[in-house]
Order: C-alpha cells, then sequence, then structure tokens
C-alpha cells in the first residue's frame, strides 16, 4: 500500500487486497461462525415464544395453565441446569490453565447436571401425560410440549456432544480442533442457562400468575 | 490473531475464562430465579405489577449472563460476537413482540362482545 506516500495512485498498478495467504485466526473464525450459528438458534426460540405469547392463555376448555405448570417443581431443574453451565465455567478455566484432568472432570460433572436436569423433564412431562395434558388437548398445551422439549432437545444433543468431548479431551488432549470444539459447546452450553431463565420465567412463572 | 501453529491454549477467547465471572453469573441467575419465584408464590404484587417485576428481573438477568458468560464487550476479540448480538436482539423482540400485538388486536376486532 502506498497511502503514506504523496505521490498520485495509478488506478491501473495500485493494489487493493493481499494475494498471499496470511494465515487465518483458526480457532477464531470458527467460534464465530457458531455463535451466529446460536443466534439463528436463538431466532427458533423467538418464534416459540412469540407463540407462547399468542396462546398463553388458549386453553380450549382443558387443562389451565395454573393446572399443569408448578413452578416450585420447576425451580429444581433450574438449579441443575444452571449449576451445570457453571460447571462446564469452571472447566473452560481448567483449559485455560491447561489442566486435562480438570476439564474432563468438569465435564463429568456439568453431564450428570444436565442428565439430572433432563430426568427431572421427563419426570414431569411423563405425570403431564399420565393426567391427561397432552400436546392436542389446546394451544396452550401444543405450546407448553414444544417450548419445553425444544429446549430439552437443546440439553440432550449438548450432552452428547459433552459425552464426544470427554473422550476426545482424554485421548487428544487440547490440540486445536478440541480447543475450538469446546470453546463451540460453552457458546451451546452457556446459551441454555439464559434460554432456561426466559423458559421458567415466561412459560412456568407466567404460567402460575 | 492467533497462528496456525501456536499453542491453541494460548488463544485469546480461551484467556477469557474467568471463575469469577462465572461464578458471578450463576450466583445472580440462581438468586434472581429464587427471587422470581418468591414474588410469585407470595402474590405480594398485583399480577400486572408481578408481571413486570419478574420479566425486568430476567432481561437483567439475561444482560448479566450475556456479559459474563459471553464475555460480550468492544474488545478486539469480542467486538463482533456483541456487533452480531445487538443486530439480532432487536429481531428477537420484534418477531415476540409484533407477533403478540397481531394476534391480540386480531382477536379484539374479530371477537364477539362478551365471549
Amino acid at each position: 500500500m502506498s497511502s503514506h506516500d504523496n505521490a498520485p495512485v495509478d488506478p491501473n498498478t495500485v493494489e487493493l487486497w493481499d494475494y498471499e495467504d496470511h494465515g487465518h485466526d483458526f480457532i477464531g473464525t470458527r467460534t464465530l461462525g457458531f455463535w451466529l450459528y446460536m443466534m439463528s438458534d436463538a431466532m427458533i426460540f423467538a418464534a416459540l415464544f412469540a407463540a407462547h405469547g399468542v396462546y398463553v392463555r388458549n386453553f380450549a376448555g382443558s387443562f389451565t395453565s395454573q393446572e399443569v405448570v408448578h413452578p416450585m417443581n420447576a425451580i429444581w431443574p433450574t438449579v441443575f441446569i444452571l449449576s451445570s453451565v457453571m460447571t462446564y465455567g469452571l472447566g473452560m478455566v481448567a483449559l485455560k490453565k491447561g489442566n486435562k484432568s480438570g476439564v474432563v472432570n468438569a465435564l463429568i460433572l456439568s453431564f450428570l447436571l444436565g442428565v439430572g436436569f433432563l430426568l427431572m423433564e421427563w419426570r414431569e412431562f411423563s405425570e403431564l401425560a399420565a393426567m391427561g395434558a397432552i400436546p392436542q388437548m389446546s394451544g396452550f398445551l401444543s405450546d407448553f410440549w414444544t417450548i419445553v422439549i425444544a429446549h430439552a432437545a437443546h440439553v440432550l444433543f449438548g450432552l452428547i456432544w459433552m459425552a464426544v468431548m470427554i473422550v476426545q479431551v482424554a485421548v487428544n488432549g487440547f490440540d486445536q480442533n478440541n480447543v475450538y470444539r469446546l470453546l463451540n459447546l460453552k457458546i451451546f452450553w452457556h446459551f441454555q442457562a439464559v434460554i432456561w431463565v426466559s423458559i421458567f420465567t415466561f412459560v412456568y412463572l407466567f404460567g402460575a400468575i | 490473531m492467533s497462528h496456525a501453529n501456536s499453542n491453541p491454549i494460548d488463544h485469546p477467547e480461551v484467556q477469557l475464562a474467568s471463575p469469577g465471572a462465572y461464578l458471578v453469573a450463576y450466583a445472580a441467575a440462581l438468586g434472581a430465579m429464587f427471587l422470581e419465584l418468591w414474588l410469585v408464590v407470595a402474590h405480594v404484587l398485583s399480577p400486572i405489577s408481578l408481571t413486570t417485576a419478574i420479566t425486568v428481573i430476567a432481561l437483567l438477568v439475561i444482560t448479566v449472563q450475556m456479559y459474563l458468560l459471553f464475555k460480550l464487550d468492544l474488545s478486539k476479540t469480542q467486538i463482533w460476537f456483541t456487533v452480531s448480538f445487538i443486530m439480532t436482539a432487536p429481531l428477537i423482540f420484534m418477531s415476540i413482540g409484533l407477533t403478540i400485538w397481531m394476534f391480540i388486536t386480531l382477536m379484539q376486532r374479530t371477537m364477539l362482545p362478551g365471549m
């Protein structure tokens, strides 16, 4: 570039870009790409919360939200998912220190807390099915099942990913691929805490008011 | 920007990890969820005030999480994460807000009075 020269720029010869490959940020491009995926995933939840806002009192003569939603029970999955996210964060602190066993142990603990979260959801929805509060009963119930199970599906796939990462870190350590995957899973997993705060507030607590 | 040959653990996004930030985000989110639960169960506010209060608390918690869990700031490492979030957030609020507004006004225009 000759921007600091006083000579006038010849448009026929000026070079506006580099033709050589300077080596890019292997990890940074992948985490930013995955973050943009999370932003579009957030739009899926936006659509589900929009539907929730429309169907929130649409009981169709069936179960009301007060009969279906129990915030005193839903606080326990809240504790589990937030604890799992915090534990994963401590795993990222161990990664920063290059502590392999620290990362594996944190991921195992985070995994177990996530499994606990899913088991509680399983029990809640089994009870709803047993009392007949199934999705086809009303707009509200369709919406309630869809929004909570969409989040649970995210947690399930996060747990599968976490199990894979525990093995990959144990076998291959902190190579470039594992580090960007751990960072991406951190984005994915921490995002589930944000979504759950919204579900607990706008679905469970609003439903009980 | 790191180079392909450097130690991946030295990458700035790995080095952002902070136990203090994660613990504060955890305590804030958990404390806020118990506070919201207490507000709802104890019936200390009218339904409108209650709805407003827990909405504000949830939005505050999400803001704290965005800053402490994802470190969304204007640093060289993070600025594009922050920009993409700031450009997505209005889409989220518009899609939720406009959909609800559309259906509430539709209901008011189409439902018979008293039904």
